[in-house]
């Protein structure tokens, strides 16, 4: 009895690591070859790419650098500080041409191995971070979500609206300052909400966290949440009469009939024309502003719901117009 | 193949690779886990390793930044008291719980780690914030409260010899002394060692619990002050939980703990290899490390099982 135990075990050990590395085998049959002609891309985020938000806007920016550039490219998920300095060191020491960090919270590491490997180009999205071959990409993400802003006062009934971020992070907050403003332009009287999940994966806590804000009147929902907004999306579904909107990526497809739009910002545009910099060598290390000027920043309504008042969509475009000509409303937080 | 050799050149396969990534990452899974170890010992299912673990790192940081300029020979000390006190705080509210009130410190301890997770993002968003009140985390310390290095080059520091001394002290202490005898004793059988032995369980354990948070502690205190010289939210990525599955691997042995630690320290440097150099997905690598893990357990099960009844370890 015992011996036929064990013998399973040792053959189910068998079978378990000739199935896997059989499968992984097939599928990483990548480029091997690591020819040091070619513009070499490696992006480091701080979650995974299967969120439909942040982090995989990122990677479908590492994509489009692959594909438009040649550029031979690498990712890397990464959870701690430590890590993150861990891995700009050994993307440095490969001799890679840019490395992207993707979030403000990669500036630290950057600073500190940016000196130690000047032909590297360092940056982090987020951030204010510069240096001789450090730079840092910002957002203007506030402009859009003062747009969506408008969007949710014109459609509230209940004049309560809602707000959930991930965790309280400096860029979150600022989008949502710009989401109440833009919403109090159209009716002072609406009121809004705001809660935090606490991280940006626990899907579970999101649609707690949103089930909370509706049962307290909130029909219109503005998440940014990445992995965990999903939930919110899920709650949106299951409550009749409440809209949500979807931030970083076109979050559109994820809930058609109950998203009014996404506040978008096309990480993969920001990462080509940054990359397209870098491989010429015209890149000057600085802080990149993308706004919605540079149309990297953009409010997309949800093409599947029937259209807004005429009135709501005119609103919304005069403003975005403005904001196109730097004469918007003025909006704090931007940097 | 590509992506085993990645793993192993990941892992050990260049001075950098072993004593920057793996011995790194393998330095707070050795302090953590020498914390559970020692706790189960004492039949403690101290569970609240990674809050000890923050509470220590929120401590050593707040010493760091809070305190006037001192020599790193004041300072770096210091903070390895301050990491020590903090874990064993936290870990002392689980014990004073346990001891008057009879609540389970497996539930309690949990629940302690949420708290600490909040503690941290209340720190890096108040009190320790850094002065531009932009980012949620502190101000990066000064070089006197930066740990040293122990080669020039490399990034493994202080804190594995503080790890080392720790595994010598707690194996020498358990095995060799009578407080270790007692604290096995309880562990075994709180009931027969009382009765038997005159040993008072109750006290034992919570000597043995503020000991063990403290390890913890000084482990989040290292982490603070020789890898990231500032106090962030995500400090741990679970080494707390990561290091039960180190103690139990390594059968509560404080010798066989630092083997075990660098065993994880080096699948988590692997694994950041493999998506590094051969373009494996993130997933991925976890299955990956997780099948090399459950090898490992099970080959260990396999020959424990083929070890007489009763004889010794």
């Amino acid at each position: 009895m015992h011996v036929n135990l064990r013998l399973n075990i040792s053959k189910a050990v068998i079978f378990i690591h000739t199935t896997i590395f059989g499968i992984l085998g097939c599928g990483a049959e990548g480029p091997k070859v690591q020819d040091s002609q070619r513009f070499r891309v490696a992006l480091l985020t701080p979650g995974p790419i299967s969120d439909q938000s942040w982090n995989a806007s990122a990677y479908a920016g590492l994509g489009i650098i692959r594909d438009s550039l040649g550029a031979d490219v690498r990712h890397v998920q990464t959870r701690t500080p430590a890590e993150f300095e861990e891995n700009f060191r050994q993307y440095g020491a490969a001799g890679f041409d840019l490395v992207i960090g993707h979030g403000f919270e990669f500036q630290e590491a950057a600073q500190r191995v940016g000196p130690e490997f000047p032909r590297t180009t360092f940056v982090t999205t987020g951030g204010t971070g510069t240096g001789p071959n450090i730079a840092a990409l910002s957002f203007v993400f506030e402009e859009p979500s003062y747009l969506a802003g408008i969007v949710a006062a014109s459609v509230t009934r209940s004049k309560v609206l809602a707000v959930i971020g991930g965790t309280e992070l400096p860029p979150v907050r600022a989008s949502f300052d710009a989401f109440a403003a833009g919403a109090k332009s159209v009716n002072p009287q609406v009121t809004v909400l705001t809660a935090f999940i606490g991280n940006w994966e626990d899907a579970g806590a999101g649609k707690e966290q949103a089930l909370a804000l509706i049962a307290r009147r909130a029909d219109v929902i503005y998440q940014n949440a990445d992995a965990a907004g999903l939930g919110v999306f899920q709650a949106v579904r299951e409550s009749p009469g409440v809209w949500v909107f979807g931030s970083n990526a076109d979050q559109n497809h994820i809930a058609p009939a109950v998203t009014l739009g996404s506040v978008v910002i096309d990480v993969p545009l920001a990462f080509r024309l940054l990359a397209e910099e870098v491989k010429t060598g015209r890149f000057v290390p600085r802080v990149v502003h993308f706004d919605t000027k540079s149309n990297v920043v953009r409010w997309v309504p949800n093409p599947a719901i029937p259209p807004l008042p005429p009135a709501v969509r005119a609103r919304v475009d005069s403003v975005r117009l403005a904001f196109a000509e730097g004469r918007g409303p003025e909006l704090a937080g931007r940097q | 193949m590509d992506i085993l050799v990645a793993f192993w050149d990941g892992a050990f396969g260049s001075t950098y690779a072993f004593w920057s990534a793996t011995l790194v990452r393998a330095t707070p899974l050795l302090l953590v886990g020498l914390a559970v170890a020692l706790a189960f010992r004492a039949g403690i299912l101290n569970i609240g390793a990674e809050g000890q673990l923050i509470l220590g790192a929120i401590a050593a940081a707040a010493v760091a930044l809070q305190l006037p300029p001192a020599p790193r020979v004041v300072m770096v000390p210091l903070m390895m008291l301050a990491g020590m006190a903090g874990g064993a705080v936290w870990a002392g509210i689980a014990a004073l719980l346990r001891r008057r009130f009879g609540v389970l410190e497996v539930i309690s301890t949990i629940m302690l780690n949420f708290v600490a997770l909040a503690a941290v993002s209340w720190m890096v968003r108040g009190p320790l914030q850094e002065p531009t009140r932009v980012y949620p985390m502190s101000e990066t310390f000064a070089a006197a409260a930066r740990w040293p290095f122990l080669i020039t080059g490399q990034r493994l520091h202080l804190g594995i010899v503080l790890g080392l001394l720790a595994a010598g002290a707690l194996w020498f202490v358990l095995a060799r002394t009578a407080v270790g005898f007692r604290i096995r004793a309880i562990g075994a059988g709180a009931r027969a060692a009382q009765s038997a032995g005159g040993v008072e369980p109750e006290r034992v354990a919570a000597r043995v619990f503020l000991a063990s948070g403290a390890l913890a502690g000084l482990a989040g205190a290292s982490e603070v002050g020789g890898v990231t010289w500032a106090l962030y939210e995500g400090i741990s990525p679970g080494h707390g939980y990561t290091a039960i599955a180190v103690a139990l691997l390594a059968r509560l042995d404080p010798r066989w703990v630092v083997v075990s630690a660098v065993f994880f320290g080096a699948l988590e440097a692997g694994g950041a290899s493999m998506q590094r150099e051969a373009g494996v997905p993130a997933v991925a690598v976890q299955i990956v490390t997780a099948t090399i893990l459950l090898s490992v357990l099970a080959i260990a099960q396999w020959r424990n099982a083929r070890r007489p009844v009763g004889a010794p370890e």
